[in-house]
């Protein structure tokens, strides 16, 4: 095999854990992965089953088209929308995620990831709580107690404990698994709580007065004897980790969506990342979310940092304005609002709210997909894009924020999702007028 | 060829010794030159004053903290939004603004250089790509070494030949340009002692043999030294806040013996008084050193009245302060390099504490003798916003009107120090020192802060206007490398602004000694952890010493 | 003064405008000029509204249905604002006095960090009522919110000070990180009621399950609920006389925080 055919150290962006150890071996021809070394079994689903396959660049009302009249017409959709939405953004590449910004910012439009359902809840939980958390590395390197809460990492994000957490050795924990204590926290004895030294099974619905009572027993406070009715965790099984999170040196809460989008949710979240803090006057503990998508991390910070906030942005006043339930994608859906959408990277029609894809039925839709799509099926403008990581390179946040380059392996013969929504922009720039005033 | 003749203003221009002549500025090519050809286009500036660009050496503005910052602070945003005009994109301001606000509004204040005062490596590539959405300014950004695993493994084995190897493999792999240092050896005891800190510079760092914030201190100042770096180590001191720290502040001074060091924020490095206890000021006894060693520069790190940000890799003290002030609180732990606090906060004229913090800062520039080494900054956005730059400068420029503002400010504070007995009033020469030629020249940036042959042709132009304040709140003409940005007060033209870095010579055979500490105790390939030119559009590799 | 839909707007319609202080004293014809948002265009408050200049008696009255039209009151400061229909988000946000009367039912952020004023809402509210905006700490901080149906989640969050009474059910985190101030609740408490608190009250005359850092304290009758029934009853509440006489289960909270907060229950 040549070397030229392998690629080292390739990005997976296939979940949030973005694991970039990966070995790419690619077929002869050139057009798809033979092997992926390093992945999981999700990581290696991903890369070996992307296909150079044959989609129109671009379709119409489902009629095969050209890119540049795919363009114009997308473009004269959304500037004659009076409240244009974007949406998605959490599969594809930061460099694509600015160029979605700009154009809702030139749209005076709406941008929104998919960090509103997933892990939207736990920004706004950061917003009034704040965090204490920490790059993953930390907690490999230091944490000798490590929970996870409404999560299921062994079937989600498979190298989560062997690259992130108990299964790896770490620099003061050279013992590994053996030094640390692991505690699952869920509604169902999961896979992940098989491999845990004490599973809690909370009632489901019941994690916030879980959280609440041991937010208050760390402080030394009041909790009612009911807790364990309610809850199915006894006050004695709540004490016991209390102390156990008090005494360890470094310790971590990890957690998932069954926390941030259960009945609750950004108190469900806040009360978790309180929790966090308060053991803060005890030792040093960090809370992280597990975060699902490839990139999602990445289109919050892109969002944030160039709108303030870092989702549900809504620009109808010619400036940033945030608001979830009032600016999030499922909200001016349902409503009714959104005049027309433009969605990348993501499947809305397959997996929003009835009353949300009832409206999506009723507007202008433009899709950026590898694939056919639930939602690009319905789309006025649909336009087939190279995979990012697969086929196109550019940069990536791993769910702890750190930003990693991406290693394409297989070219594609569709454009990036940046390189049409760099050309949607200018166009749209065009029929609005706008003069650029650059250098 | 573009040419432009900037004539009539009265010109300020310290690094050449022009102290308010009314001379002809010549541009060609984006550079200041002797002379244009006749009928090259004119800019009358009559009863205007005209300067360098700004160029603001310790400011945050860029990465992971900054932007969980941003995200923090929903609430803040939402009073001061900056709309879209034209093509220039819209934003958000408050204390931490949006990267486009960001840029748009140092030019607004006639800065065109903005230095990103703390990033740690992992999170370079993160800072690039903000910088790179930072509009107009140039820019670059410090590395935090200071509380790096590796190297302190290193200094503890005395391998210092590996440990200047790998310095300057880092600040490759990063594209920084200057060593940053934050509560040297702190973040070992606030992550493996349960949120324990340092306090003194020989106190030994836990897991490091023979290692202290001093040992650490030493060995970054002369490496920066030996590699020749533009800019010297740049040092957030030990016990930031802590009454009594200016021993700790002079200790660090003396460490560097007779090398060259930068000690940034130094208002919040100079309190008298018992640890714990309340503060009195110490700005006489810092200022007396510096005045005397050549070798230290500082900026001063003043603290402004109203809102601010606490941002900083000294997570210990936000963890403090948070503690006093009970409100939401960032911590970000950054595997095997460095840690992070984020704290909304306030400044209140009221409060003993904070009225002492904002006359030591006054007394620190009023008081030194050598304004080169004693340059304007307000940490932004820890002492409050970039946006106080003009109130700052009228204090330092009137008064009458610094008297005034004392006198609303905590009577017991200001009595402690000798804020009401200084008399100085600083020129609009020495404004242009410690907003441009001081800090440039201290960044080693020889194409900036002044406006002789050759340099870049970055000029601010304001209307001569007897409040201060309003003179330096809008630049009437803004020009970065010889185009226009700001003309009339209002933007025509947007850019993205260039990104300085360093990139030292060293032995590629460290990368032997560094990948296998990689593979064992970071989550990122060594491979993947350098950052590519790709980061780099608009990229300026300023020449070490000995490069 | 009355201003009645002709156009419903296809997207929202944000209409700072639509407040007593601005429209007062001014023509039809300058009010069907002043400035709203249809979406992302600017737009002129006649395109969608009949205005018919009335009695200068400090009443505006708003016909049709406003439930895409935001902001609706807000910032108000004086006068009185009546709106026959249902109206749409921020409601009445940062208010400061005056009336509003809504004989309809009204979206999200009610009131949201109302001053002072009061509003009143004959049908339904949305959620958040008198609540804080994401990333801040404190909401309401004075004024009445009167809602004679139900209201959702988060009724009061952050509130400081002042007064909210539901005649129907709230939703979960009723009085959430209520820092002082009253919420009554007629009907049923939604999960999770003063979640935070650190003082003020929450009231309702239906039994709930409190969470566990809630502590029972006495059960007696407190002269201040049957001064603050009875008031309600005169702003047109319908209570029966065993809630305004009736004892009360007292419960202190939160733990967690300053326990200094309380939730009454009626014992009857």
């Amino acid at each position: 095999m040549s070397e030229a055919n392998t690629i080292k150290n390739a990005v997976c962006t296939f979940c949030g854990c973005v694991c970039d150890d990966i070995e790419l071996v690619v077929a002869p021809d050139g057009k798809s992965i033979t092997r992926a070394g390093n992945a999981c079994e999700l990581g290696r689903a991903w890369f070996l089953e992307h296909k150079v396959e044959d989609y129109p660049v671009a379709l119409i009302d489902g009629q095969e088209t050209s890119l540049e009249e795919a363009i114009e017409a997308a473009a004269e959709i959304l500037v004659k929308a009076k409240f244009p939405a974007v949406y998605g953004l959490s599969d594809t590449t930061c460099e694509a995620q600015k160029e979605a910004v700009a154009i809702a910012d030139f749209l005076n439009g709406n941008i929104d990831t998919t960090t509103s359902v997933c892990h939207g809840p736990s920004g706004m939980a950061f917003q009034g709580i704040g965090e204490s958390t920490a790059s993953l590395g930390e907690i490999k390197n230091r944490a000798d107690f490590i929970l996870y809460w409404g999560g299921n990492p062994v079937e989600a994000h498979p190298r989560h404990f062997e690259r992130y957490s108990f299964k790896a050795e770490g620099k003061y924990l050279p013992q590994g698994r053996a030094a640390r204590t692991v505690v699952v926290v869920d509604v169902r004895k999961t896979k992940s709580a098989q491999e845990a030294d004490i599973f809690l099974q909370v009632k489901p619905g019941c994690d916030f007065e879980v959280l609440w009572a041991l937010r208050a027993l760390v402080r030394g406070r009041f909790v009612d004897a009911s807790i364990e009715e309610r809850t199915g965790i006894s006050m004695e099984v709540l004490k016991d980790l209390v102390e156990r999170m008090k005494a360890c040196r470094f310790g971590v809460i990890f957690f998932g969506m069954g926390l941030s989008m259960t009945r609750g949710r950004h108190f469900n979240v806040a009360a978790l990342l309180a929790l966090a803090t308060d053991l803060n006057q005890f030792t040093h503990f960090v809370a992280n979310p597990v975060r699902g998508h490839g990139n999602v991390t990445g289109a919050d910070n892109v969002v944030s940092w160039q709108t303030g906030y870092p989702f549900g942005v809504n620009f109808n006043r010619g400036y940033p304005r945030f608001n979830p339930g009032e600016f999030t994608t499922v909200d001016v859906l349902a409503r009714g609002e959104a005049d027309a959408l433009l969605v990348v990277a993501s499947d809305p029609a397959a997996n929003f709210p009835r009353k949300a894809i009832e409206h999506l039925h009723r507007i202008p839709v433009i899709t950026l997909d590898p694939k056919p799509t639930r939602t690009s099926q319905i789309a006025k403008v649909a336009f087939t894009v190279a995979p990012y990581g697969v086929s196109v390179g550019g940069t990536v946040y791993r769910m702890d924020n750190v930003a990693l380059p991406l290693r394409p392996a297989i070219k594609s013969p569709y454009p990036s999702d940046e390189e049409i929504l760099r050309r949607l922009k200018e166009k749209i720039l065009e029929l609005k007028g706008i003069k650029r005033q650059a250098a | 060829m573009t040419t432009l003749r900037i004539k009539n203003g009265k010109v300020y221009d310290p690094i050449n010794g022009i102290d308010g002549q009314v001379c002809d500025i010549c541009i060609q090519d984006g550079k200041i030159v002797a002379e244009v050809p006749e009928g090259s286009p004119c800019l009358d500036a009559s009863g205007m004053v005209v300067m360098p660009g700004g160029v603001d050496m310790h400011c945050h503005i860029a990465g992971h903290k900054v932007n969980l910052a941003r995200k923090f602070l929903p609430e803040d945003h939402r009073r001061d939004v900056q709309p879209r005009v034209g093509s220039l994109r819209s934003g958000v301001g408050g204390v931490v603004p949006s990267t486009f606000t960001t840029g748009y509004r140092y030019a607004t204040l006639g800065y065109t250089t903005a230095m990103e005062a703390a990033i740690p490596p992992l999170g370079a590539r993160h800072a690039l790509e903000e910088l790179n959405d930072t509009p107009v300014i140039d820019k670059g950004f410090y590395l935090l070494l200071a509380n790096n695993v590796c190297l302190n493994q290193l200094l503890a084995q005395g391998r210092m030949e590996e440990f200047r190897e790998a310095v300057a493999w880092w600040l490759n792999a990063t594209k920084a340009y200057a060593i940053k240092l934050v509560n040297p050896g702190g973040d070992e005891p606030w992550k493996g002692r349960r949120n324990a800190n340092v306090h003194d510079l020989d106190e030994p760092i836990s897991g490091f043999e023979n290692v202290t914030p001093r040992k650490i201190i030493r060995a970054l100042i002369e490496v920066s030294n030996e590699l020749g770096l533009p800019h010297p180590a740049h040092i957030h001191c030990n016990n930031l806040g802590h009454s009594g720290n200016y021993q700790t502040t002079l200790e660090t001074m003396k460490t560097a013996g007779d090398l060259r060091a930068h000690i940034t924020h130094i208002q919040f490095h100079s309190y008298g008084g018992e640890r714990g206890k309340n503060p009195t000021s110490a700005a006489r006894q810092i200022v007396e050193y510096i005045d005397a060693h050549p070798n230290i520069s500082a900026d001063v790190g003043q603290v402004m009245f109203g809102k601010a940000t606490l941002m900083t890799a000294d997570a210990p003290l936000t963890w403090l302060l948070r503690n006093i002030t009970q409100d939401k609180w960032v911590n970000a732990d950054t595997e095997c390099e460095s840690g992070c606090g984020i704290l909304p906060f306030s400044y209140q004229e009221r409060v003993y504490t904070h009225a002492l913090q904002w006359a030591i800062g006054l007394e620190l520039f009023l008081l030194a003798k050598d304004p080169w080494r004693m340059v304007l900054s307000t940490d932004h956005p820890n002492g409050g916003s970039f946006q106080n730059y003009p109130r700052l400068i009228r204090l330092l420029m009137d008064k009458k009107f610094r008297d005034e503002q004392a006198k609303k400010a905590n009577p017991k504070a200001i009595a402690q120090t000798s804020l009401l007995d200084i008399d100085r009033e600083f020129s609009l020469y020495e404004i242009a020192i410690v907003t441009r030629a001081g800090p440039a020249r201290l960044l080693g940036l020889r194409d900036k802060g002044h406006l002789g042959v050759g340099a870049d042709a970055d000029i601010t132009i304001y209307d001569e206007q007897e409040d201060k304040e309003a003179m330096f709140n809008a630049a009437r003409y803004v020009l970065k490398g010889g185009e226009f940005f700001i003309r009339d007060y209002e933007f025509c033209q947007d850019g993205e602004g260039r990104i300085f870095h360093v990139s030292p010579d060293y032995d590629p055979k460290i990368e032997q000694v560094l990948k296998p500490f990689f593979e064992e105790y970071y989550t990122v390939q060594f491979e993947n952890y350098p950052v590519s030119a790709h980061y780099l559009a608009h990229g300026v590799r300023v020449p070490t010493f000995r490069q | 003064m009355r201003l009645s839909l002709h156009t419903a707007p296809e997207v929202p319609l944000e209409t700072d405008c639509l407040c007593p202080d601005q429209l007062l004293g001014k023509s039809a014809k300058e009010i069907a000029k002043l400035l709203v948002f249809h979406g992302n265009q600017r737009a002129e408050l006649g395109e969608f509204f009949h205005i018919q200049e009335g009695a200068q008696n400090g009443t505006v009255t708003v016909e049709g249905d406003l439930a895409k039209v935001k902001q609706v009151g807000a910032g108000m400061s004086d006068g009185k604002l009546r709106i026959v229909g249902n109206v749409g988000a921020h409601l009445g946000a940062e208010m400061r006095g005056g009336e509003i009367v809504v004989e309809g039912s009204a979206g999200d952020w009610v009131g949201r960090e109302m001053r002072g004023g009061r509003i009143t809402i004959l049908g339904d509210a949305g959620h958040l009522v008198g609540s804080a905006v994401r990333g801040a700490a404190v909401g309401m901080t004075g004024g009445e919110i009167f809602i004679l149906g139900s209201a959702k989640n988060e009724v009061g969050n952050g509130m400081r000070r002042g007064l909210i009474a539901i005649a129907g059910d709230s939703g979960d985190f009723t009085g959430v990180n209520l820092k002082a101030g009253t919420v009554v609740v007629l009907g049923n408490l939604g999960l999770r009621s003063g979640a935070g608190m650190v003082r003020g009250t929450i009231l309702s005359t239906q039994p709930a399950e409190l969470l566990p850092t809630f502590c029972y304290d006495t059960t007696y009758r407190p002269p201040i609920v049957r001064t603050l029934l009875l008031y309600l009853r005169r702003q047109g509440f319908t209570i029966e006389d065993v809630y305004i006489n009736g004892p009360y289960r007292r419960f202190s909270g939160d733990a967690i925080e300053l326990n200094k907060g309380e939730i009454l229950l009626y014992a009857g």
